[in-house]
């Protein structure tokens, strides 16, 4: 009797703990679901949003400020917000993507990552929310809206410009060694002789992560040398190949810096933070980096380091096809609208999105040192002075496409990889084909 | 009889949820997985039925082949590395006095050390500018054998295997200690009659009394260096240039980064097949000696 009780017991509470796994999955599952779903039905309108603005920096906690700012406003929505760190939110998302329970506002970085989403009937346009307030659509930037944008309609709004190949170098270091800062390749390449020469590493670089030289030196590099036309060809298949002999000459420009030393020991175990702090402490004279590098180094860099930092576009290449006065970069991700939210709703979300990224959020942003496509008039003493510096700047030069934002993802993991290659001995011309075999694959030409 | 029958009835019950568990969250995954390998899904969108084009593909990718061949070198380092380490520490160790507790305690200590933190831990002894090593050499004099243990990819593959190798130690030798703890004093006496001490000893009686365990560590070797990823994917991603690229880490990327669930999945049963003809390999060749 004893025993039959125990064996009852025991598979009782087995199968109850099974039981209790499956159902905790599953309660998950539904409480996002359900905040998706149950709105129309009920009085409360539940709307949620998520987001990669989970950080401790500015950017961060001002785009956090404005959320909460609708929470204030709108006592009768209720709002799920969610700060999802950045690694890992693409992931996430399309996780919930494949499952079909996308929440109903959300971040997503423009260029390949919004298309996808596109692509996949995801997204609904915000157009109602542009012609409601034309004025604040008036005020982006040029082109501001054409990596968010799918047959003529805009599906985001940016809400902050990435401008990844700002071309920094330490002014007191230039002054000291009397060197020239380079407008042209052949100034650039006398610069790094003299530092090197002088026993100073001439451009910082950390190329651990592998998109860095990628996104920051090869995307305004080989812009220079083949134009913006040709490499948005050369993505598509259609004309142009990567194989194409002004796409090898880029990379053999690339390498020429690394055959001519101008990294420091290691660059390739150096992660991008590290690489800002070896710049930011003056042991290297120049550094390629995107404006994410402002906030990183004014975290790191007392006021004297910071102050001696000057930043410009990376300099021009004889006889190329591009513009030499651009920098790679343009809109940055911006906030999308779910296909399923309809109704009031609708309203509400288009409300939520206006609020982080109409003009009061906007001026947020850009005073929270970030820069922005937009119109914003800049109160030099909210901001510091290197980000003024860099604002500055990418008010009076023009944006190239950056290499990953355009090329497939498997493109982009191609020549993250062979840069990598490259600046530890490989060829330009097997690099350059292993991208076009990846890119032609990827988008299945 | 009656009573027999109970008890078997009563195993099998007590087994059911683990056996439940391991075919709901193992072997169920592992089928959808080779079957999720026949298509071709970004995660958005449909399914496009491949056949067998992913796994031709991945058979055919010179890089799936380097990142098999580094795993190789991780499973040498591993049974040629921690398995005679963990031999040596454990006769050294195997007493209870407070000082072989305390250097017993502290070659287990990474076990309980989260593999990230090893892995920046390593990352920082192997920094090209601030890192120890370098700094010893530096110091020692011996500037020309300071590298870029991590980013030149002709060492790097070795450089990662130290941390692995130091990591791992801990749990074989306690294996290898509780065995040698079951050795029974009467062989023990009998061999030392005989004039078995010494390294004789060590041959002769220690390591053929325990030859199981030493099996068991083999397959718990290969199998976890076929698994391994965390320590290389936090100290160098595969990088640079693929050039420390695992089955696990280019299984990762390609699903997680270029987000080709379908040819992940491939790769993944790939790897299930791999490991399962080395360690049924291995188990092969030590039964006939």
């Amino acid at each position: 009797m004893m025993k039959k009780l125990t064996v009852v017991l025991s598979s009782v509470l087995a199968l109850s703990t099974l039981l209790a796994a499956c159902g905790e999955k599953q309660g998950g599952d539904n409480t996002s679901a359900g905040a998706a779903k149950s709105g129309a039905g009920s009085s409360k309108i539940k709307l949620s949003i998520w987001h990669n603005f989970s950080g401790d920096d500015l950017r961060a906690k001002a785009v956090r400020a404005q959320i909460e700012k609708f929470k204030q406003a709108n006592p009768e929505i209720e709002l799920d917000a969610q700060a999802i760190p950045p690694d890992g939110y693409r992931q996430r998302l399309k996780t919930v993507a494949a499952a079909n329970e996308m929440p109903d506002v959300f971040f997503t970085q423009s260029g390949t990552s919004i298309k996808e989403y596109y692509e996949g009937g995801l997204l609904q346009p915000i157009t109602p929310l542009l012609d409601k307030y034309p004025d604040w659509k008036n005020n982006f930037f040029q082109g501001a809206f054409d990596p968010l944008s799918f047959d003529n309609k805009v599906y985001a709004t940016p809400l902050s410009a990435s401008a990844t190949s700002l071309f920094f170098y330490n002014k007191s270091l230039f002054d000291k060694y009397n060197v020239k800062v380079p407008k042209t390749w052949d100034e650039l390449m006398a610069a790094v002789k003299t530092f090197k020469d002088n026993n100073i590493t001439p451009i910082s670089l950390g190329n651990k992560a592998a998109w860095l030289a990628q996104s920051s030196i090869l995307s305004s590099l080989a812009n220079r040398v083949t134009g913006t036309e040709w490499f948005l060809k050369a993505a598509k298949q259609d004309g142009a190949k990567f194989t194409d002999p002004e796409f090898v000459q880029a990379l053999t420009y690339f390498k020429s810096l690394a055959d001519a030393g101008a990294f420091q020991q290691g660059f390739n175990s150096l992660d991008n933070t590290q690489m800002e702090q070896y710049f930011v402490q003056g042991k290297a004279a120049m550094m390629i980096d995107g404006a994410w590098a402002l906030t990183n180094m004014a975290a790191s860099g007392t006021k004297e380091q910071l102050d001696q930092v000057e930043v410009t576009v990376l300099p021009a290449i004889p006889g190329g096809k591009g513009d030499p006065n651009t920098i790679s970069g343009g809109a940055g991700g911006g906030l999308a609208l779910s296909k399923n939210v309809t109704g009031k709703k609708l309203d509400a979300a288009l409300e939520l999105i206006y609020t982080v990224s109409g003009p009061e959020g906007m001026q947020a942003i850009a005073e929270s040192n970030s820069l922005v496509n937009y119109n914003v008039k800049i109160d030099p003493a909210k901001v510091t002075p290197l980000f003024y510096k860099a604002y500055t700047l990418t008010q009076n030069v023009k944006f190239t496409p950056v290499y990953d934002a355009v090329l497939s993802s498997a493109g982009a993991e191609a020549i993250n990889n062979g840069l990598q290659e490259l600046l530890i001995g490989g060829k330009p011309e097997d690099i350059a084909k292993k991208l076009q075999d990846a890119q032609a694959k990827s988008i299945g030409k | 009889m009656a009573a027999a029958s109970r008890l078997r009835s009563f195993i099998l019950v007590g087994l059911l949820p683990a056996l439940l568990l391991y075919l709901i969250f193992v072997l169920v995954p592992i089928v959808w997985s080779a079957f999720y390998g026949f298509y071709e899904w970004k995660g958005i969108g449909a399914a496009k039925f491949l056949g067998l084009a992913n796994y031709t593909e991945a058979l055919r990718d010179p890089i799936f082949w380097k990142a098999l061949k580094n795993n190789l070198i991780i499973v040498a380092a591993s049974i040629f590395g921690q398995i005679p380490i963990a031999l040596v520490l454990s006769l050294v160790l195997w007493k209870s006095s407070w000082f072989h507790r305390f250097v017993r305690s502290a070659v287990f200590m990474p076990m309980v050390l989260a593999s990230v933190v090893i892995g920046i831990m390593w990352g920082y002894i192997y920094h090209p500018q601030i890192g120890i090593v370098n700094y010893v050499l530096d110091k020692a004099g011996l500037h020309s054998w300071i590298r870029d243990w991590l980013g030149d990819p002709k060492i790097n593959m070795y450089a990662v295997c130290a941390p692995i190798i130091w990591a791992n130690i801990g749990p074989y030798m306690i294996l290898f200690i509780a065995a040698i703890q079951n050795i029974s004093s009467e062989v023990e006496d009998a061999a030392k009659i005989d004039g078995a001490i010494g390294y004789k000893r060590l041959y002769l009686i220690v390591v053929p009394m325990i030859w199981d365990t030493i099996k068991v560590a083999i397959v718990l070797c290969i199998s976890g260096s076929l698994k391994a990823f965390d320590l290389i994917y936090v100290m160098t991603g595969g990088g640079p240039a693929q050039s420390t690229e695992l089955l696990a880490t280019y299984m990762y990327n390609n699903t997680f980064n270029i987000f080709r669930y379908g040819y992940g999945s491939a790769v993944s049963t790939l790897i299930i097949v791999i490991s399962m003809s080395l360690v049924l390999g291995s188990q092969l060749l030590m039964k006939r000696k």
